[in-house]
């Protein structure tokens, strides 16, 4: 390797992630503190830069101060760390005009979280991941928690108890695989390639996809995606919704093993994915704040991804992780840019809205795989490995839901942009968002001949146009008859099956009370005493069981 | 521990002054007027951890045992002072502890300028010098006899820390720890007196090539061995934990969670794995594990369930005491045949070391913010955070090393426990191993939630915290945080004289 010539790459890599962790540590001044949220934009420039111009393959090992971690680029890496570094930086413009109060907290969270974020993508060895899969996690905790309403402290109550469960999910995995891996390599490759002959192959793949299901928000794991992304502030919930949530894209991607064909579990994948797809269109269509809608849209198309996966692990498919990748990398900047409108619109006076609307309209249907949209290129991207199975035709059909309810949440804003109005205004610029909006339209198209190996021109046939239009004409007729009928959609309360484990809370807190009880017992000297005496017994026993 | 290594070392004398040079500063400290006990303090500590230091250097560099033979007669007629790689770990550990704890109680224990001597800043310095003397003692010795002294010494010094500030509550408590403590320690010596009436000694190392299997050496083993799980505070037998860990005073919690449990626990491994090697059954094994198992469980889950701040914590270390006793089944090597699973070795005293330092540091959090608040009820803390934000992330820190949260002390040690369980086949460990880190994390993030909230009512603050107070709670949590950059791999320093 020369050194010298891949200095200022392997110097960027690194950069990405630690640019903002070092930005934190500034934090330690109460002064700069409350002056950090103004430099939030410039965190992701870094990565940025290196998804644009280091080469794919470079790869870094960090010293084992910086606890030996591996960083390395790929395509896919890539293609995922340059569409959420955007995102994140047009969420910190938003968020330098639009976060008023404990400004120094929010930043601090923001750039843990940003950090974490970047930082998946790149990490090739499971401590590093689990490291930034962990920032990412639990400091989104203070994103959600931020406006401290009832109502964002019980989402972000759920929210890290969940994010807790699915960190002790891929620890247990990631041991695992560890456990399995040569000379107790703890890089990914070595571990994924090792786990087709692993003894410990079943539960290894549960638990990856229970895991990293729970941060895509797969059904039932989905509850608190609504919750959290209707109670983070605005710019919170864009780079939630749209960055964050590719850490379960990127562990999927990284964890699963396409060069082995495994019908079983890439089938059940894919039948998860599609239930969710429906599901999220099903439930989402009876909410009435738009940000409700966009989580059950991301729970949709969370499950359409998974459906991808779900095919490429079926069938052995290794160019599955590009694809979902597009896909997913699209996806964020649409549900991103989605989510900043709708900090736009609470701003904008009603003659200027249609300026917001018209191009959300266009992010919102490109969701849906509208033709000539980047989303239209994702959509044939994800065909291939599909298939033309009845797994594939309902994946296509998923796009005339996507219509459907994306639909529904332009009507749903139009409806509620008048009751926004009242609120004292802020006036986040709405440059940053609109370049996340072209890029999501743009972006697909400069990168689709690298993903499938055709060219652009391929997506203008007739036959293309007329595949992905007649799912978007479908969902407009549903979406036309549904709409004025709207009013027999019971309003499913946010987190819909959360009520029912909700109800399981008495349950809870009686094992918890069985567990007090059993405390106080054995905290009397009399039972105490006893155990002694039992325990000496008991040991005795044991060691003469030799 | 090989017979023929009896022969002293040159830096021996190390370990000698590792005991000597704390009881010579409780010696000057009789003497001098109490006003002047602090000075002595600033004397005693920084050169016992020097000593500490050297100790660890000497261990390391020399990549053996460093032996110190008393009066020049060796075991059997003598006893020698034996410092190996996990005594060395200990040491170094407990002097950092000390030191902190040391810094951090200026503030709290110190002689009113005017009017009579006060008692609890006089009585602390000494009981800090005891307990740091008896932890030496504890980790050098390598005769049972000699280790029950030493054993005694501690409990001695730790019962009065409980209660030093005189209130009922904590004079029951210590009452409450003390009889519990001394139960355990009939049990030890029966079961040594026992081993002596059967083998003729009690060195460790002549111990080791003696022993047979036979139901006295049974009997004599399972009495020593629970009368030091009382004294661990070992679910079930930690009715006394609670009330000691929670009414002390903050520094003294910290001493008695971070370090005092952990010598007794000592102990327990010192007779399975080098008085008795390959004595200790499968079965027995399991149930050690299986107390761990439990105090994980109840204990994490009674930490949930508390309303107050220093009982959640004393709670949280009966559970992460559980931890330690899966070093039974899992680095004993019942699967592989052979008599040695390094990760296991290694994760348990990282679990060891890393819960001294969080614990410490989360102690001595709680007790700036009882300080500040005067009063340590869960629910009313919010805003707290705010006005304390270095306190709040010593305590988030530590935290997080509690959870296993990369990188710290405390997810390197789940992480090699983990691969154990595995590798050794008894999965069943770490389903309760990765159930402790969740339970961990919900009585973590319930504190922090409060922490971040905003205050229902405006907060009274009662007096000024002090600055260079929180920076010594900070920089334990640190440590805890720093043991998580070592290597994922068997330790060869831990391994050092085995």
């Amino acid at each position: 390797m020369t050194m010298l010539a891949d200095m200022p790459a392997v110097m960027l890599l690194a950069a990405a992630p630690a640019v903002p962790l070092l930005m934190i540590a500034t934090a330690i001044v109460p002064r700069a503190r409350e002056r950090l949220i103004a430099y939030l934009p410039f965190a992701p420039v870094p990565a940025i830069v290196a998804a644009i111009t280091v080469p794919h393959g470079t790869s870094v090992v960090l010293p084992q101060a910086l606890l030996g971690l591996t960083l390395e680029i790929d395509k896919p890496g890539a293609i995922l760390l340059g569409s959420a570094a955007l995102l994140w930086m047009a969420g910190g413009i938003h968020a330098r005009s639009s976060i008023r109060e404990q400004v120094g907290r929010f930043a601090a969270w923001w750039l843990i979280t940003l950090a974490g974020s970047l930082g998946v993508f790149l990490a090739a060895d499971m401590i590093g991941f689990y490291f930034f899969y962990t920032l990412v996690s639990l400091a989104a905790y203070g994103l959600v928690v931020h406006d401290d309403t009832p109502d964002a402290r019980r989402a972000s109550s759920l929210y890290v108890a969940l994010a807790l469960l699915g960190e002790a999910l891929l620890f247990m995995a990631f041991v695992l695989l560890a456990a399995a891996a040569p000379g107790g390599s703890v890089l990914i490759s070595d571990a994924v390639a090792a786990l087709s002959a692993s003894p410990w192959r079943e539960p290894a793949l549960l638990l990856i996809i229970l895991g990293f299901g729970l941060k895509i928000a797969l059904v039932p794991l989905h509850v608190w995606m609504p919750l959290t992304y209707v109670a983070a502030p605005t710019p919170a919930a864009a780079v939630l919704s749209g960055a964050a949530v590719n850490a379960g894209v990127v562990g999927l991607i990284r964890f699963l093993p396409f060069d082995t064909a495994m019908p079983a579990w890439g089938e059940a994948l894919a039948v998860i994915g599609l239930l969710s797809a429906l599901y999220g269109v099903i439930v989402g269509v009876t909410q009435a704040n738009p940000k409700a809608v966009l989580a059950y849209s991301s729970i949709s198309q969370m499950g359409f991804i998974a459906a991808v996966l779900g095919m490429g692990l079926a069938t052995g498919n290794t160019a599955v992780p590009l694809v979902v990748a597009f896909y997913a990398a699209h996806h964020t900047l649409a549900k991103g840019g989605l989510f900043l409108s709708l900090g736009l619109l609470d701003a904008r006076s009603p003659r200027y809205v249609w300026l917001v609307l018209l191009p959300a309209a266009v992010l919102a249907l490109g969701l849906a795989g509208l033709p000539l949209t980047g989303g239209q290129l994702a959509k044939m991207a994800a065909k291939g490995p599909l298939g033309d199975g009845a797994i594939g035709t309902l994946a296509h059909l998923s796009a005339a839901g996507s219509t459907l309810l994306m639909l529904f949440f332009l009507l749903r804003l139009n409806t509620t942009v008048p009751q926004n109005m009242a609120k004292p205004t802020i006036n986040p610029p709405a440059a940053a968002w609109l370049v996340v909006a072209f890029a999501a339209l743009v972006m697909p198209w400069i990168l689709f001949p690298t993903i499938v190996g055709a060219s652009w021109r391929h997506a203008l046939t007739h036959k293309e146009l007329w595949s992905a239009s007649w799912p978007v004409i479908a969902g407009g007729v549903m979406a036309a008859v549904l709409w004025p009928r709207r009013a027999i959609l019971r309003n499913i309360p946010q987190g819909d099956l959360l009520i029912l484990a909700e109800r399981c809370g008495p349950a809870a807190r009686r094992v918890a009370v069985a567990f007090e009880r059993t405390d106080d017992a054995l905290r009397q000297w009399s039972v105490a005493s006893m155990c002694i005496v039992l325990l000496v017994l008991l040991t005795a026993l044991a060691l003469a069981a030799s | 521990m090989s017979v023929a290594a009896v022969t002293a070392t040159t830096e021996g004398y190390l370990l000698v002054l590792a005991i000597m040079w704390p009881v010579a500063g409780i010696l000057v400290a009789l003497v001098v007027n109490g006003r002047n006990i602090e000075r002595v303090a600033y004397i005693v500590l920084p050169i016992g951890f020097a000593i500490a230091t050297a100790v660890v250097m000497a261990v390391a560099q020399g990549g053996q045992s460093q032996i110190y033979v008393v009066g020049g007669w060796a075991p059997p007629l003598g006893v020698a002072l034996r410092a190996d790689g996990i005594s060395a770990a200990m040491m170094m550990t407990t002097a950092m502890v000390i030191c902190a704890t040391g810094l951090f109680a200026r503030g709290e224990f110190v002689q009113p300028a005017e009017g009579p001597e006060a008692r609890a800043p006089y009585v602390f310095w000494i009981l800090l010098f005891s307990i740091w003397s008896a932890l030496n003692a504890l980790v050098l010795g390598s005769d049972l006899f000699n280790l029950y002294v030493a054993l005694e010494l501690l409990t001695f010094a730790a019962v009065p820390l409980v209660c030093l500030k005189g209130q009922k509550e904590t004079i029951e408590a210590a009452l409450r720890y003390m009889l519990f403590a001394l139960i355990g320690s009939v049990l030890y010596l029966l079961g040594a007196v026992m081993i002596y009436g059967l083998y003729g000694t009690l060195d460790i190392g002549l111990l080791s090539g003696r022993v047979r299997a036979e139901p006295a050496t049974w009997i004599a083993a399972a009495l020593m061995t629970v009368g030091l799980l009382a004294k661990t505070a070992l679910f079930p037998l930690h009715l006394w934990l609670p009330p000691a860990h929670a009414g002390a005073p903050a520094p003294g919690s910290a001493i008695l969670s971070a370090l005092v449990v952990k010598g007794s626990f000592f102990l327990i491994v010192r007779i399975w794995f080098d008085a008795m090697p390959g004595h200790l059954s499968f079965a027995a094994a399991q149930l050690l594990a299986a107390l761990g198992a439990g105090a994980i469980l109840v204990g994490s889950v009674l930490a949930l369930r508390q309303q107050r701040l220093k009982l959640m914590i004393a709670y949280s270390t009966i559970a992460q005491l559980g931890y330690l006793f899966f070093i039974f089944p899992l680095a004993t090597g019942f699967a592989a045949g052979i008599v040695w699973s390094g990760l296991a070795w290694t994760g348990s005293w990282m679990q060891l070391f890393s819960h001294a330092f969080a614990k410490a540091a989360m102690f001595m959090a709680a007790g700036l913010i009882a300080e500040a608040l005067g009063h340590d009820r869960i629910a009313d803390l919010g805003g707290i955070g705010r006005k304390l934000p270095i306190t709040m992330f010593a305590f988030a820190l530590s935290g997080l090393s509690l959870i296993g949260v990369p990188p710290s002390g405390g997810f390197v040690a789940k992480w090699l426990l983990l691969i154990a369980t595995i590798n050794e086949g008894q999965w069943w460990w770490a389903a309760v191993i990765v159930v402790g880190g969740l339970l961990a994390g919900g009585y973590i993030f319930m504190v922090l939630g409060r922490l971040l909230a905003d205050p229902l009512s405006p907060l009274v603050i009662r007096g000024a915290v002090s600055r260079s107070r929180e920076l010594v709670a900070l920089s334990l949590a640190v440590c805890a945080v720093l043991l998580g950059l070592v290597p994922l791999q068997p330790s060869d320093f831990l391994r050092i004289g085995r």
